[in-house]
């Protein structure tokens, strides 16, 4: 097959690079300032007591949002390999290239790590002194605890950078040689890859954001968080690469069968996610089990109940009903439309999971959090502008590559 | 139809007849080819439309199914969850959903597809054979509005096919024929005959047993039970018992052990066994010391030998009323004293009664089941004979019981008796009834702690008409329940019951002593705890 190509196509866009200090500067700002917001808001009894408490679930919201879209795209690559596609080859440098992000995106967890060793349990129980819930008390004797909490974050960021490095290695040596053997070997590894990145995910899930309430588990919480991710990822993905076209760049790599394709998986991710969310309400709620309903009990009081039937129309019911037509996610302004639907309504459902455990929403700054959530995409958005910056934006010598050009959905 | 060898020449001359106009045309070929779509111009179908209508149906249907029938038309209560469609409607609403999507989807390709087709005209041509093997085929029906065969010929021969021939439609007509219409006709209403006599008799009475058209077993060459029969020189088919066995199950019915009263002696008695059994109000005449004057006249305590329902026979006028059964005679239980039968104390026995001094003079405080000397025991008795009998019937709760209660406890009062019915005790009964037997369990302060109306107590043991009652009584209680007690037979074995009477008892004994019931070399250490 003739790929005539032109260079400049697959390069980031100039006017890009220019614009990543700006990112840069107002994601700090804003993250900064919606800090501050939570400073001046007042809480429940008049003061700012609470705000540091709201301030750091806040921060952790908008730490795992950013963070969902680059685990997304490394399980993506994993995927991809593992079932040999052809048709994913033209996009996959764009995840490639989020998964790359993933080291950065752990310095931004540090903060926690140092409110950790500080002694705050503004966000983990956990960690505080003198616990009097027997069943805290008896789970932070050896696993939560600080030091070794730490080691399994370290544990699982390890895990995820060496695999989307070496990954991303491979894909780039492969542009240079075109060596199809360097597929192979992916191809061989993503299997049990794949394994060690469900549990990494799982127990990241249950560390990170599970033990905020540390009483109270679900299995299914970390499957939870994997279909938000992925959901998340594939919008983002739309999003980025619609971007890119618009802005003059791989024009015909990437094709409306290809936005399609991200579309269908967004559906898919998106029905999904409900299904697992709903397991988890179910079994719970129903279970009727004291110790374990009272964490949907809490969602259903003090405001954030409007959170979580909000949740059920605008993230499931309404997208699922709008992209389920084949039209909608063939048309380039109904499917950017429903993935920056989507992202939004990621972010209120991870704002679902954390926030209610710091307190009542009605004395909570939804502007801080807000200004958190912007700013972390502005330093998501410059993050992605420098690891992509001089990054071939197709993976132009993958041998699947011509699978991808010819590949057509059916008619029906 | 024109016939190909490859796919690409197939998909070209796809294009030219598109182009041309023509639109009822088809195309056949061993595998799916990319593009012959767009290349005939098949526009796309609208079964995805029709599917969505489906599910729509489906979710609509599951709701409101629910919604319904658990919600309106029996309201059916789970742990009080709300009536109506809750997050526990889903399940079914999602899965009708997709089985009537997926029903539609299925049903609805064929349908469109105009399937199931019992012919199609290609196949007369032997050529077409090779559609599923290497061959592709392009055909356009002559029933499209363009259709002119010159210029149809002209434009397949355009396309240089491997091969070009008329597909010969068959022209028969496809309608029935008459004869077979009108028989099917015929067989149609003709089964809706059987239908419309089922729904006859549906609405109306016959006397005619039923049409019993597949007999199965039901006809079988043996006997009921209440049937006649010629084997047997009685007739009957069932054979009386046998003198000297007990049939299974019988044990746990006749046997005192089992029961805690005699059943043998109620037949013996009045044959009003119905109301002995029944717990009617069976309260004894207003004001009647009836009890009181009959019992130490009842030729019963003068017979050392061990009651037994003969006594009670010449006294049938006591029986309705007075708990009154007879007593057997307590062999030399000199060491539990505790587990003498209350009321009947003036059946006492002549032989040595415990050595406990006589609370008769203490009557009013209502000292019970110590037997007493006849001749102390007469006087008081009188005065403590009514008091049981009237506790036999309970100003409150349920009315009592008048059965011929067993008096002495079956079991021997051992150590290892008494600590089998400590422990079941405390298993079983001291939720509610309390370790000391008072009432006052936990269950007791919860209900109370949760201030409910309709709580009823658990009844103190140390009431006086529980001490009063016979060990056979507190037996049966346990057995059957009482009010809201539920029955424990299930939970407690009968030798373990008995030990729980044993050791119910000694709980009362023990609030309900006096001095003289410490031995007297005992006594000095009370004085020094004291």
């Amino acid at each position: 097959m003739n790929l005539n190509y032109d260079k400049a196509s697959i390069e980031l866009p100039e006017a890009w690079r220019a614009k990543t200090p700006i990112f840069a500067f107002v994601g700090v700002v804003c993250i900064l300032f919606g800090a501050a917001c939570f400073f001046m808001a007042p809480t429940a009894d008049g003061t700012n007591s609470k705000a540091f408490r709201y301030l750091a679930h806040s921060y952790l919201t908008n730490f795992i949002y950013v963070l969902s879209f680059t685990l997304g795209a490394l399980f993506f690559i994993l995927v991809q390999f593992l079932t040999r596609a052809g048709w994913s080859s033209s996009i996959r440098r764009l995840a490639e290239i989020m998964m790359m992000m993933i080291p950065y995106i752990a310095l931004l967890f540090l903060p926690v790590l140092f409110m950790l060793f500080q002694g705050s349990s503004s966000l983990y129980e956990w960690n505080a002194e003198g616990i009097t819930n027997s069943i805290i008390a008896e789970k932070a004797k050896f696993y939560l605890t600080k030091e070794f909490f730490t080691i399994r974050t370290i544990g699982y960021f390890a895990l995820w950078i060496v695999t989307a490095t070496w990954f991303f290695r491979i894909s780039r040596a492969q542009d240079e040689s075109g060596d199809v053997e360097l597929s192979s070997v992916r191809q061989k590894w993503a299997g049990p890859l794949i394994m060690l990145f469900a549990l990494s995910m799982t127990f990241a899930a249950f560390d990170w954001v599970m033990s905020i309430d540390a009483d109270w588990y679900s299995t299914i919480f970390g499957v939870y968080l994997f279909a938000a991710s992925m959901m998340a990822f594939f919008a983002m993905m739309i999003v980025i690469s619609m971007s890119l076209q618009n802005a003059g760049k791989v024009q015909k790599w990437i094709t409306v069968e290809h936005f399609h394709d991200m579309g269908k998986f967004l559906f898919g991710f998106v029905m999904f996610w409900s299904y697992i969310a709903f397991s988890q309400l179910i079994l719970l709620w129903y279970g009727n089990i004291p110790e374990e309903t009272y964490w949907y009990d809490v969602r259903l009081r003090d405001g954030w109940q409007y959170l979580s039937y909000g949740l059920i129309a605008f993230h499931f019911a309404i997208p699922f009903l709008g992209l389920l037509s084949r039209h909608v996610r063939r048309h380039r302004v109904g499917l950017l439309f429903w993935s920056i639907w989507i992202l939004v309504a990621h972010w209120l459902d991870m704002t679902f999971l954390i926030m209610p455990n710091a307190g009542p929403a009605s004395f909570f700054p939804l502007a801080g959090h807000l200004l958190g959530g912007l700013g972390m995409l502005c330093i998501f958005a410059a993050l992605f502008i420098v690891r992509a910056t001089g990054v071939p934006l197709v993976a132009m010598r993958d041998p699947r590559l011509p699978e991808a050009m010819k590949y057509a959905n059916p008619l029906l | 139809m024109a016939e190909y060898v490859d796919e690409a020449s197939l998909l070209s001359a796809s294009r030219k007849v598109r182009d041309s106009g023509y639109t009822k045309t088809d195309a056949f070929t061993p595998f799916p080819v990319h593009g012959i779509d767009e290349g005939l111009g098949i526009k796309p179908t609208i079964l995805p439309f029709i599917v969505l209508c489906a599910g729509l149906t489906g979710l609509t249907t599951a709701l409101l199914m629910q919604w319904w029938m658990n919600g309106v038309d029996y309201k059916y209560i789970i742990s009080g969850k709300p009536f109506g469609i809750t997050p526990a409607s889903i399940p079914v609403a999602f899965e009708l959903t997709i089985l009537f999507s997926a029903f539609t989807s299925f049903l609805g390709m064929f349908a469109l597809n105009q399937l199931p087709k019992f012919s199609n005209p290609v196949f007369t041509n032997p050529k077409f054979d090779r559609a599923t093997n290497d061959r592709f085929f392009l055909y356009v029906n002559s029933a499209d509005k363009y259709y002119n065969r010159e210029s149809v010929k002209d434009l397949l021969a355009a396309t240089h096919p491997e091969s070009l021939d008329e597909v010969m439609e068959d022209t028969t007509p496809a309608a029935l024929p008459r004869p077979i219409l009108l028989g099917a006709m015929l067989l149609v209403f003709a089964g809706l005959i059987p239908g419309a006599i089922i729904l006859n008799m549906r609405a109306g009475f016959s006397n005619l047993p039923r049409l019993h058209v597949f007999f199965d077993m039901d006809f079988q060459p043996k006997k009921k039970t209440q049937q006649q029969t010629t084997v047997f020189a009685d007739g009957r088919t069932m054979r009386p018992q046998v003198a000297g066995t007990i049939a299974r199950g019988q044990l746990e019915e006749q046997d005192p052990f089992y029961l805690g009263f005699d059943p043998a002696k109620i037949s013996a008695t009045t044959g009003r066994s119905d109301l002995m059994l029944v717990s009617t109000a069976v309260q004894p005449p207003e004001g009647e010391p009836a009890p009181a004057e009959p019992a130490p006249t009842e030729p019963a305590p003068t017979e050392p030998a061990p009651a037994e329902p003969v006594k009670s026979e010449g006294t049938p006028e006591n029986q309705p009323p007075a708990d009154q059964p007879p007593v057997e005679q307590p062999p030399a239980e000199g060491e539990m004293p505790a587990t003498e039968p209350t009321a009947p104390t003036e059946v006492v026995p002549t032989e040595v009664a415990p050595t406990e001094a006589v609370p008769a003079e203490t009557a009013p405080s209502q000292v019970p089941a110590t037997p007493l000397e006849p001749a102390k025991a007469v006087e008081p008795a009188p005065a403590a004979v009514p008091a049981p009998a009237q506790a036999a019937a309970p100003a409150s709760g349920t009315p009592a019981l008048n059965l011929p209660w067993v008096e002495k406890l079956p079991i021997e009062a051992t150590e290892a008796h008494m600590k089998l019915g400590k422990l079941k005790y405390e298993t079983y009964c001291s939720a509610c009834h309390g370790y000391a037997g008072f009432g006052d369990g936990l269950v007791h302060k919860r209900a109370e702690s949760l201030l409910q109306p309709t709580w009823i107590p658990p009844t103190s043991l140390h009431a006086d008409r529980v001490r009063t009652q016979p060990v056979g009584q507190i037996f049966h209680t346990i057995t059957k329940g009482q009010g809201k007690m539920a029955s424990y037979a299930t939970s407690i074995t009968p030798k373990e019951r008995w030990a729980i009477v044993l050791y119910v008892k000694a709980l009362q004994r023990s609030r309900n002593a006096s001095i003289e019931d410490v031995p007297v070399e005992d006594r000095s250490k009370l004085e020094e705890a004291k």
